[in-house]
């Protein structure tokens, strides 16, 4: 894939110096937070929900091969090609192989973490196919030339005016205002001849139903319909951990899955593709294709990752983590950002070069709170950490110094002694109780203050305490 | 050695014990499916469509309550004068629509890219997420119902069912649609700042008018 160049603290560095993203980010985040809080307040079966959720999960993932052959049977018996890709790599070649027949000089792409996650927008490119967005915030990052910054929302990143300067420049005519209604509209207008006149439109799937062979969509907007409906081919990419056994399970993780994704009870267009256009139909594709994909599925099912399988991509974890919030999507560096992505790009880009993902991460867990399907997310960022150090991926300044604190911490006196001298030492750059600046810490304190410490340890306070509550005690008998 | 039979051994090499029988598999799955009741939302309203039209109503959805199909033509014609709208309607091909007498309004069977108003029938509505289901089929393009501007749709009041379940059970064992659709509220985005508009797409407004009680 195509890794930013820069590491990811060069990358957290810039988000953080740059004030517009702040803005942009809790505007969106915040707003997500608020609206899933509501209607979850308003589902007091939710907790029930969650752990039926989860359960429908983790059958499918026991019984994975089972379902995927079934979802093949009735899927070519509907009329669609079922295509298996191990890897990226060959996901694309199978998709570029389609569009190349078919002579396609245009695709239309309804949004599709999993298509940014095995780079079909470059494949496209490359074999000389013009691709267009349909999704309102893809086509924004498509005009920017960026990668989604959200699973969710890809283009939160952007305020309305750098919306509104992209649009002016690839509109013809431009938006007349920069509200976005009006930019919507101009959106609307601009696409509307290539939703008509695509050679091959490109979908995913948030659910591949088993026992009907049909693949699920959901979304707001109606350009997955328009993608997927008047081009002669529709082509599905989907992850095999999208497969659940009926229409009816789709449906109760679909509740979960909107709820913690944008906080509405359901999305304007839930819709299911059952092969291609049927005789007589009065439209549809003439061929419908769908891109079975592992790229690693397989490997997590196989270690202490396999609950991250669970994921419904809702994006409710990014939402409400405090790193991400403060750093957006793109200085994580991979196809999927915040906890989730944290996760997951290890198993995709290899963990030497994603290891400080998992490090970055406070563990206060407000992401597995949210999750829908329960997935223990701080416990497996642990486990890459723990990865990490055993693989003895951890530069050596971090092995050094968790070698020295090691040494301390096996030697209780050394270690009194040390916290001893450290409290006292760090009230001397304490200001009105907050400590703004260190030495040798600068980037920390950069943005953040430290409480002022007491002066004393913890021991020390813990022994006045049992001290003082001697005395107290003897008192207390005595009333 | 193929993809497919790359990925599936790799899944059953991950398995320590071999895969139960389907029956069983079949069994857990439906268990999983027990109690529907325990999680999904509660109705507030007790009469369906008095549910139904609280939660459509809520997403943006407007209603026209008609005793009968026949009134379909006249509430078409208000509707379209009340939004400044010409006379002029993409008609969904079906037998029962192009039955009534549409001699005030310009049909037409064909939805055009940039179609003001388009009229077709829902075959069910969920009462629990106010959502109309449609279906593909000969006398059912697809496009009618994102093309438009305005969509307004014929749901028949007996056609209205509790649950997204009930949906899911009506279905269970049938030949499935190419297209199964369930249209909840306007098309809408909240890409630019997380800020709400309508008629991203598809259609901005969506109109219902419900047959019978």
């Amino acid at each position: 894939m195509n890794a930013p160049q820069q590491g990811f603290k060069e990358r957290a560095d810039a988000a953080l110096k740059n004030a517009v993203l702040k803005i942009a980010i809790d505007r969106t985040t915040g707003n997500a937070e608020r609206k899933r809080a509501v209607a979850i307040a308003a589902f007091p079966e939710f907790q029930a929900a969650r752990a039926r959720g989860r359960a429908i999960k983790d059958h499918v993932i026991a019984h994975l091969d089972h379902y995927l052959e079934m979802f093949e049977r009735n899927a070519t018996a509907a009329g669609a090609t079922v295509h298996w890709a191990s890897d990226d790599a060959e996901a694309r070649a199978i998709i570029t192989r389609i569009c190349l027949e078919a002579d396609a000089k245009l695709v239309t792409r309804a949004k599709s973490m999993l298509g940014e996650e095995i780079g079909l927008p470059h494949a496209l490119a490359d074999a000389g196919i013009e691709r267009v967005e349909t999704d309102l915030a893809e086509h924004i990052i498509q005009l920017a030339g960026e990668r989604p910054s959200h699973i969710v929302w890809p283009a939160m990143h952007r305020t309305r005016e750098q919306v509104a300067i992209l649009f002016k420049e690839a509109h013809h005519p431009p938006p007349a205002a920069d509200d976005p209604a009006t930019m919507v509209q101009s959106a609307r207008r601009e696409l509307r001849a290539k939703f008509l006149g695509a050679d091959v439109g490109i979908s995913g799937a948030n659910f591949l139903v088993a026992d009907t062979g049909a693949t699920c969509t959901v979304t707001n907007e109606g350009n997955a319909e328009l993608t997927t409906t008047p081009p002669r081919i529709h082509i599905v990419t989907a992850g095999i951990e999208k497969l659940v056994p009926s229409t009816a399970h789709a449906f109760a993780l679909l509740r979960l899955l909107v709820r913690s994704a944008t906080g509405g009870e359901m999305t304007q267009y839930t819709t299911f593709h059952c092969g291609p256009k049927r005789p007589g139909d009065a439209d549809g594709p003439e061929e419908m294709h769908i891109v079975l994909v592992d790229n690693g599925r397989t490997r997590m099912l196989a270690d202490e990752f396999r609950p991250m399988l669970r994921c419904i991509r809702c994006g409710a974890c990014m939402n409400h983590c405090v790193v991400y919030r403060q750093i957006g999507g793109h200085a994580y560096g991979g196809t999927y950002p915040g906890p989730m992505g944290a996760v997951l790009t290890p198993v995709l880009d290899g963990l030497a070069q994603s290891r400080d993902l998992p490090h970055a991460c406070t563990m206060n867990g407000r992401c597995a709170e949210v999750c829908p399907v329960e997935i223990p997310l701080p416990t497996l960022l642990r486990a890459w950490r723990t990865r990490s150090w055993r693989e003895r991926l951890e530069p050596r300044s971090v092995r050094a110094a968790l070698g020295l604190w090691a040494m301390a911490a096996r030697r209780p006196w050394l270690y009194l002694l040390g916290s001893r001298i450290g409290v006292r030492a760090l009230r001397l750059f304490g200001r009105r109780g907050w400590i703004g600046s260190l030495p040798l810490a600068g980037g920390w304190t950069a943005y953040r203050d430290m409480p002022r410490p007491s002066g004393r340890t913890f021991m020390e306070q813990y022994r006045a305490g049992q001290a003082g509550r001697a005395g107290q005690t003897g008192r207390e008998t005595r009333k | 050695m193929s993809a497919r039979d790359r990925i599936l051994a790799a899944i059953r090499a991950a398995r320590p014990a071999p895969l139960p029988p389907a029956e069983a598999i079949a069994a857990e799955a439906a268990a999983l499916l027990d109690a529907p009741e325990s999680v999904r939302p509660r109705p507030v309203e007790e009469v369906l469509a008095a549910e139904f039209v609280r939660k459509a109503s809520a997403l943006g959805t407007s209603f026209d309550h008609l005793p009968d199909r026949a009134a379909i033509p006249l509430a078409v014609k208000r509707y379209l004068d009340t939004h400044g709208l010409p006379p002029a309607l993409a008609l969904q091909p079906a037998p029962a629509l192009a039955a009534l007498d549409w001699t005030d309004i310009d049909t037409h069977d064909t939805v055009a890219p940039d179609q003001a108003a388009a009229l077709g029938l829902a075959l069910w509505g969920i009462a629990e997420t106010g959502s109309l289901v449609i279906h593909s089929g000969a006398d059912a393009p697809i496009l009618l119902s994102f093309l438009p501007l305005h969509h307004i749709v014929v749901l028949e009041e007996r056609s209205l069912l509790p649950h997204l379940e009930d949906y899911a059970a009506r279905m269970a064992g049938q030949p499935q649609p190419r297209n199964a659709i369930l249209i909840t509220g306007p098309s809408g985005t909240t890409d630019i700042e997380g800020s709400y508009v309508r008629g991203a797409h598809g259609p901005g407004f969506l109109h219902i008018l419900m047959i019978g009680g």
